[in-house]
């Protein structure tokens, strides 16, 4: 009791301490506040600047799948037989005589081979690499998890 | 506070008090309309950002040697965007001098969608390359020029906007054009394998949401590019054989020509050859170039009575049914009547004494009549089911037609029928189906299932397509002995068709064309199927010449064609003469 009025003394005697306090908490809160706030705009720019980085890069993709088909459009063309056939003449090249044939035995000669194009189809990859679920999960999509695990096993019991 | 003015405070407080109440309240209605959600949500969904179509490139087309028929390439929608047009006249002067369109059409355009405040007019479609690249060009070149330019004497192009995206593209033009059909501006397949693997080709389409807020970017859908397809067709081949075609239809007179070139032993159609073609990167003048009822591709669309050529399954019937032999003898009086038609030669004469061979080297259509009635009726058509006459060939383009093979039992099937389509008379077949039918000849008694795709390509894989049987309707021993017996044929008769060097087996066939009043006409339809070297076939070679005028014999104007075919494939497939390939195979 003593204790108490002793600080009341104090404090009426010097008010100016109480509304440095509550100036100082006020403050503190201010500070928090900005710091929260500085953090979100940090991260929100950040996740702004990287999703508008994703969306160039989403359609950059688009752009370079387009401009692959059209390249090899172009080099069809520039393969087609008609132009191969120019350039050939142009080089000096001559349609080959049937009687001036000379077949001769070449030791291990392939006859040409159907074209293949990409690597035969496999139904399924065994063994392959998968990105362990920890990776990609949310911290609340696991949370449910473990939840779903303490959950669903009781109900199975009761019922 | 005074207390005259205390019912101001309490205005206020009301005020406070009640038009949150109404927000919240106007809150509450939104939610729980669903129309309102709906309209409120669209309009949020308008402002926020767009949905975008994502069209997977279609599936390229290659050769079997992977070389490209059908590619895609970039093409433009040219625009303007009306807010950023500084100078219209320079953007019509433009637009005119380098898409060829006409001055007031543009600025008509411009000037209209302007007045209706529109925000983008679009001028052109499907705006080339090179096109673009002018445009583009003479926009920075503008820039340039008039940089420090200001007011009305400022020239510029602002304004002008380009869409790209991707159209079909034919490398080759119109070379295998009755193949691979077209894509039109819409995308959709018409004829060949174009329609047939249309849906492959073009791929799945995904409608994606493109948010304005990046923050909001998500993972684009995975849209693999359509699947491409490799083709048993051999550019090289398929080139040939189109310009000996259009050369011998050109020479002969014919309204038409088709050759089909077959790998017997896998049922891969090496080429097929057909009049007319179309340059397919200018699909649309398909209506001036095909007269109508004229089929794409004639060589699966175009039913016709194919005449002797057909001998040869009669006699493989007959032979492999037991009811003739080589040696069976025939005496030939020029006339044989089956159900009350009286059917008579080629040449209306009477052979005398014959062997099968002579049957089939004279091409004698009284004794094929007498070798049908000697099987009778249920086993003749029994066979010729089996060579998938009347059915369809199961080829995989679009355009495959059945024919028509009269069965008994049919309302229309009368018991001459059965000598007449002994020798191709009164059925009805296409080239392919006649081809693909004969091939059982030249492969041991098997008929592999015709097709023109050998691979698939899908999501970075190769699934090679293997060849099936899909009818045995001879036995091997058959096979071999026809395919001797019509080998001599050719031989004692010192046919056109023979190839130097190469043992080639076939049979002629010259077919009248049936008219509303019955074979009235002098014009006929001639053909021809061959295929070699005889001990181990690698082509079958099946030849249609529509009505040639210069001969109306098969054995005149398409034995000749035939030599020719082969004397070209045996270079393009790297065959050496039997004598050198016998040498080659004891070393």
């Amino acid at each position: 009791m003593e204790r108490v009025e002793r600080l009341s003394q104090a404090y009426s005697q010097a008010p100016w301490r109480k509304q440095l306090q509550f100036v100082g908490l006020f403050l503190l809160i201010m500070v928090f506040i900005a710091l929260i706030a500085s953090i979100y705009l940090n991260v929100s720019a950040r996740s702004g600047a990287v999703g508008r980085e994703i969306q160039d890069m989403q359609r950059e993709i688009l752009r370079n799948q387009r401009e692959i088909a059209h390249l090899k459009g172009q080099l069809g063309t520039i393969y087609s037989s008609t132009d191969m056939e120019r350039r050939a003449r142009a080089m000096g090249f001559q349609e080959r005589d049937p009687q001036d044939t000379l077949y001769i035995v070449v030791p291990d000669y392939m006859d040409r081979q159907p074209v293949v194009l990409a690597p035969s189809y496999q139904p399924e990859v065994i063994g392959a690499p998968v990105l362990p679920v920890e990776y990609t999960e949310s911290f609340f999509v696991w949370l449910q998890k473990q939840f779903n695990h303490v959950i669903f096993p009781l109900f199975k019991v009761q019922s | 506070m005074k207390p005259e003015h205390s019912w101001r405070y309490r205005l206020i407080g009301a005020l406070l008090l009640v038009v949150p109440v109404l927000i919240f309240f106007q809150l509450f209605r939104i939610q729980i309309s669903p129309e309102q959600r709906q309209r409120f949500q669209e309009q949020i969904n308008s402002i926020s950002g767009e949905t975008a179509d994502i069209v997977p490139p279609r599936g390229l087309i290659y050769d079997r040697n992977g070389e490209l028929l059908a590619g895609n390439q970039t093409v433009y929608e040219v625009g303007v965007e009306l807010a950023q047009v500084t100078d219209i006249d320079t953007i019509v002067l433009a637009l005119s001098s380098v898409l060829g369109e006409d001055q007031s059409k543009i600025s008509g355009l411009i000037r209209d969608g302007m007045a209706n405040n529109a925000i983008h007019v679009t001028i052109a479609n499907y705006v080339s390359q090179d096109q673009h690249d002018k445009l583009v060009g003479m926009q920075e070149e503008f820039d340039r020029l008039f940089q420090n330019v200001h007011g009305k004497a400022a020239r510029s192009l602002n304004g002008l906007s380009f869409q790209p995206f991707l159209q079909r593209t034919y490398p080759e033009k119109s070379q295998a054009s009755e193949i691979l059909g077209f894509v039109n501006r819409q995308g959709r397949g018409y004829f060949g394998v174009e329609e047939k693997y249309n849906d492959w080709l073009a791929g799945k389409s995904r409608q994606v949401w493109w948010p304005y807020d990046p923050v909001e970017a998500a993972r684009l859908p995975d849209v693999p590019e359509g699947t491409s397809l490799v083709l048993t067709i051999d550019r090289s081949i398929q080139a040939s054989m189109e310009d000996l075609i259009d050369q011998e239809v050109d020479k002969t007179g014919s309204d038409s020509g088709t050759i089909v070139v077959l790998d017997p032993k896998t049922g891969e159609v090496l080429a097929m050859a057909t009049t007319p073609r179309m340059d397919l990167n200018q699909y649309w003048l398909a209506e001036k170039i095909f007269s109508p009822g004229t089929p794409f591709n004639r060589a699966v669309s175009g039913t016709y009575e194919p005449g002797s050529v057909y001998k040869v399954l009669t006699m493989a019937a007959g032979l492999d049914s037991g009811a003739v032999t080589p040696d069976t003898e025939f005496l030939d009086r020029g006339v044989i009547e089956i159900g009350g038609t009286v059917i008579r030669n080629w040449n209306g004469g009477a052979w005398g004494p014959q062997d099968m061979q002579g049957c089939m080297q004279h091409s004698l259509n009284v004794c094929l009549a007498w070798v049908a009635k000697r099987m009778g009726p249920s086993t003749f058509y029994t066979y010729m089911q089996r060579f998938g006459i009347g059915h369809l060939s199961g080829v995989d383009m679009a355009g495959d037609v059945p024919g028509r093979l009269k069965l008994p039992g049919d309302s229309d099937w009368y018991e001459a029928d059965l000598g007449t389509n002994a020798f191709g008379q009164g059925v009805a077949a296409t080239p392919l189906q006649m081809a693909s039918a004969i091939s059982a000849v030249a492969n041991d008694g098997k008929i592999m299932a015709p097709h023109v795709v050998r691979s698939l390509i899908s999501k970075g894989y190769q699934k090679d397509i293997e060849p099936q049987v899909i009818s045995t309707p001879l036995t091997s021993k058959t096979a071999q002995t026809l395919s001797e017996l019509l080998a001599r044929s050719l031989e004692n008769e010192s046919s056109d068709a023979l190839v130097d060097g190469y043992r080639v087996a076939g049979k002629t066939g010259t077919a009248e064309i049936p008219t509303p009043f019955g074979y009235t006409s002098d014009l006929t339809n001639a053909s021809f199927v061959g295929w070699g070297p005889v001990d181990n076939p690698r082509f079958l070679v099946y030849i249609w010449l529509e009505k040639p005028r210069t001969s109306q014999w098969g054995s005149e104007v398409a034995a000749p064609v035939f030599r020719q075919a082969v004397e070209r494939l045996v270079l393009l497939m790297n065959i050496p003469p039997d004598n050198i390939r016998k040498q080659l195979l004891g070393q």
